[in-house]
C-alpha cells in the first residue's frame, strides 16, 4: 500500500501499532457484539477524519461481504445446536441461535478486519521498516514488507507488458478452457522467469552494499517519538494484556446489567447476555 | 551468489544457537496451540464467543510463526531473501483472483511452495508465516492463518528435499499430504477466529455439514479435508511445472538444489556442489 500523503505525521507507526493489537485483543477479550461495533464504527469515523476513508472502505466491504453473506447462510439456515426455530423448511432451519452466532462472529470480524485496515491504511511503510530495524527487528523483515508493498504495482505493469509482447507474437485470449490455460502458460512463464532474474540482479547489489552484516545500522530516517505517546503503548499494552488475562482465567465480569444500559438503547435487540 | 560474504564478519556461534532455539519455540507453540485447541474446546464455540480459545489460538499461532520469521530470515542467504518478495506478490495475486471466483479453493500458496521447492524447508516455512503477515496489510482476515502457512512451505521443502519434485507425478500426491495436514491445522483458526469460512464456495461446503449435525469445528474440518488437499494438489503440479519450466541455470543458481538433487535431469558437476 502506498503510503497516504495526509495522514497525522505527528504519530509514530509504534503507536499505531500499539493501538490497532491492543484494541483487536480487547474487543475479542471482551467478546460482546455491541463492543465489537462500537469498535468497527469508531475506526471508521477516525478513517473519514484521517482521510483515507475513500480507499478503506472498498477494502473492507470486498473482505467483509462474502463473509457476512457465508456467515448468514451457514449459522442463519443450519444451526444443529438451535432451540429456538423461527422458521422451518426441512433441512434448513432458521434459529435465533443462529442469526445470534452469525451476528456476535461477523461482528466481531468486522472490528478486527477495521482496526487493522486502519493501521495499514495510515501507517507511512518506510517509517515502519525504520522504526523496526532500530528496535532489532532482523532488517531483512522491513526488506521483504516494504519490497512486497512496492513490487506489486511493478508486477501488474509487467504482466501487461508480457502479455502485448505474447499478443504480437499471435497469442489469442479466451477460447476454450485449454487455450485459456495455454494461454496462463504463456504469461506466466515469462512473468517467473524475469522476476527471478531481477531478484538475482538486486541480491548483487544489498550484497555488495554489506546487507547481510549483522551489525547494528544506522538510519538517514528520523522518525518522531514523544514521551506521551512511549506512554501510550504502555497503558494500551499492559490494558490488552489485563483484558486477555482476565478472559483466560476465566474471570470475566458478566456484561449484564447496568453497564450495557446504553447499548440496550442503541441496539433495540437486546443485550448480548 | 548465494556465497558466503569475503568482508562481513561470519555470525558466531552463539548466533545460530540462538535462531535454532528460535524456530524450534516457534514449531512448539504451533504444535501446543493446535493440540491445546483441539482437546479443550471441540464443542463449546456454539454456545458463545468463545473469546478464550480465540484469544489461544490467535495467540499461540501468531507468535509461532513469528518465532519462525525472526529465527529464520536471518539466515537465508541475499539471493533466497529477494526472492520472497516475488512469492509474497504472486501469493496474495492469485490468491486473490481464485477468492473471486467462488469456487472452494484458494490458490493462495504458489509462491510459497516454489520458495520452498527452490531454497529449502526453512525458507518455505519462512515465506509461508511472511505471506500472511504482509498480506494482512490489505487483508487482515489471512494473519491468523500465518501458522497453517509456515506448514505448507515447510512441508513442501520437505518434499523436494527427499525428491519428490524428481518425478512429475509424484508432486500432486506429495501436495495433497500436504493440503490434509494444513487443512487440520488450519480449520480450529476458522472455526475459533471467524466462526466460518470466508468464501463462498467453502461456506456452502461448511453449510452442507452443518445441515447434517456436526459440531461446528468438525463441519469445517471436513470442509478444509475436501478443499486443501485438492487445492495443494494443483499447486505442487503448478510449482513443478514452474520449476521445470525455468532455465536449469536459474534454478541451478540455489545451494539446495544442487546439494538435494531437487529436480530430475543429469546432475549438474557444478564446482561448489
Amino acid at each position: 500500500m502506498p503510503a497516504p500523503l495526509n495522514t497525522p505525521a505527528a504519530l509514530n507507526p509504534l503507536t499505531t501499532l500499539a493501538a490497532a493489537v491492543a484494541g483487536a485483543a480487547i474487543t475479542t477479550a471482551v467478546s460482546s457484539w455491541a463492543v465489537s461495533l462500537a469498535v468497527a464504527l469508531a475506526c471508521a469515523a477516525l478513517a473519514v477524519r484521517s482521510g483515507v476513508a475513500g480507499r478503506l472502505a472498498p477494502a473492507a466491504a470486498v473482505i467483509l461481504a462474502p463473509f457476512w453473506l457465508s456467515l448468514l447462510v451457514m449459522h442463519g439456515l443450519f444451526f444443529p445446536e438451535g432451540r429456538t426455530v423461527l422458521a422451518d423448511w426441512g433441512a434448513a432451519r432458521v434459529t435465533a441461535e443462529g442469526l445470534r452466532f452469525a451476528l456476535d462472529m461477523g461482528a466481531r470480524t468486522a472490528a478486527y478486519v477495521m482496526v487493522f485496515l486502519l493501521f495499514s491504511f495510515t501507517v507511512r511503510v518506510p517509517d515502519l521498516v525504520a522504526v523496526m530495524s532500530a528496535r532489532r527487528v532482523p532488517p531483512q523483515f522491513g526488506y521483504v514488507l516494504a519490497s512486497t508493498l512496492t513490487l506489486a504495482p511493478a508486477i501488474s505493469g509487467k504482466l501487461a507488458r508480457i502479455r502485448r509482447a505474447q499478443e504480437s507474437r499471435g497469442l489469442v485470449l479466451g477460447g476454450g478452457p485449454l487455450r485459456r490455460l495455454a494461454a496462463v502458460r504463456l504469461q506466466m512463464v515469462p512473468l517467473v522467469l524475469s522476476l527471478i532474474e531481477d531478484a538475482g540482479e538486486r541480491a548483487q547489489a544489498l550484497d555488495a552494499r554489506g546487507f547481510n552484516g549483522s551489525r547494528a545500522r544506522t538510519s538517514y530516517r528520523d522518525v518522531p517519538d514523544t514521551a506521551a505517546q512511549r506512554a501510550f503503548r504502555a497503558v494500551a499494552l499492559l490494558l490488552a494484556a489485563a483484558a486477555v488475562a482476565l478472559r483466560l482465567s476465566g474471570q470475566w465480569p458478566q456484561l449484564q446489567g447496568p453497564q450495557l444500559q446504553g447499548f440496550a438503547m442503541l441496539w433495540p435487540l437486546g443485550v448480548p447476555a | 551468489m548465494s556465497q558466503p560474504s569475503r568482508t562481513l564478519p561470519a555470525p558466531g556461534q552463539a548466533a545460530v544457537r540462538n535462531r535454532r532455539l528460535l524456530e524450534i519455540l516457534g514449531a512448539v507453540s504451533i504444535a501446543a496451540t493446535f493440540i491445546f485447541l483441539v482437546l479443550t474446546q471441540p464443542a463449546d464455540i456454539t454456545n458463545g464467543l468463545a473469546g478464550g480459545s480465540t484469544l489461544v489460538a490467535l495467540g499461540g499461532f501468531l507468535l509461532g510463526a513469528i518465532l519462525l520469521i525472526v529465527g529464520v530470515l536471518p539466515t537465508l542467504p541475499t539471493s533466497t531473501l529477494v526472492l520472497i518478495p516475488v512469492a509474497l506478490v504472486l501469493n496474495i495475486a492469485l490468491g486473490q483472483i481464485m477468492g473471486s471466483t467462488g469456487l472452494p479453493f484458494y490458490f493462495d500458496a504458489i509462491g510459497t511452495v516454489l520458495i520452498a521447492v527452490l531454497a529449502g524447508p526453512a525458507a518455505g516455512a519462512a515465506t509461508g508465516a511472511l505471506s500472511s503477515v504482509v498480506w494482512s496489510f490489505i487483508n487482515p482476515t489471512v494473519l491468523p492463518f500465518a501458522a497453517g502457512a509456515a506448514l505448507i512451505g515447510f512441508l513442501a521443502g520437505l518434499a523436494a528435499r527427499y525428491g519428490l519434485f524428481r518425478r512429475f507425478y509424484l508432486a500432486p500426491v506429495a501436495g495433497f499430504v500436504t493440503g490434509i495436514l494444513a487443512g487440520v491445522v488450519s480449520a480450529p483458526i476458522a472455526a475459533f477466529v471467524f466462526g466460518g469460512t470466508s468464501g463462498v464456495g467453502t461456506g456452502a461446503i461448511v453449510s452442507a455439514f452443518r445441515a447434517m449435525g456436526d459440531t461446528l469445528l468438525a463441519a469445517i474440518t471436513k470442509q478444509a479435508l475436501i478443499s486443501d488437499p485438492m487445492d495443494k494438489a494443483i499447486v505442487f503440479a503448478v510449482v513443478a511445472m514452474l520449476a521445470y519450466a525455468l532455465p536449469r541455470r536459474t534454478t541451478l543458481q540455489f545451494a539446495f538444489v544442487r546439494r538435494f538433487n531437487v529436480l530430475a535431469g543429469k546432475k549438474q558437476d557444478a564446482p561448489d556442489a
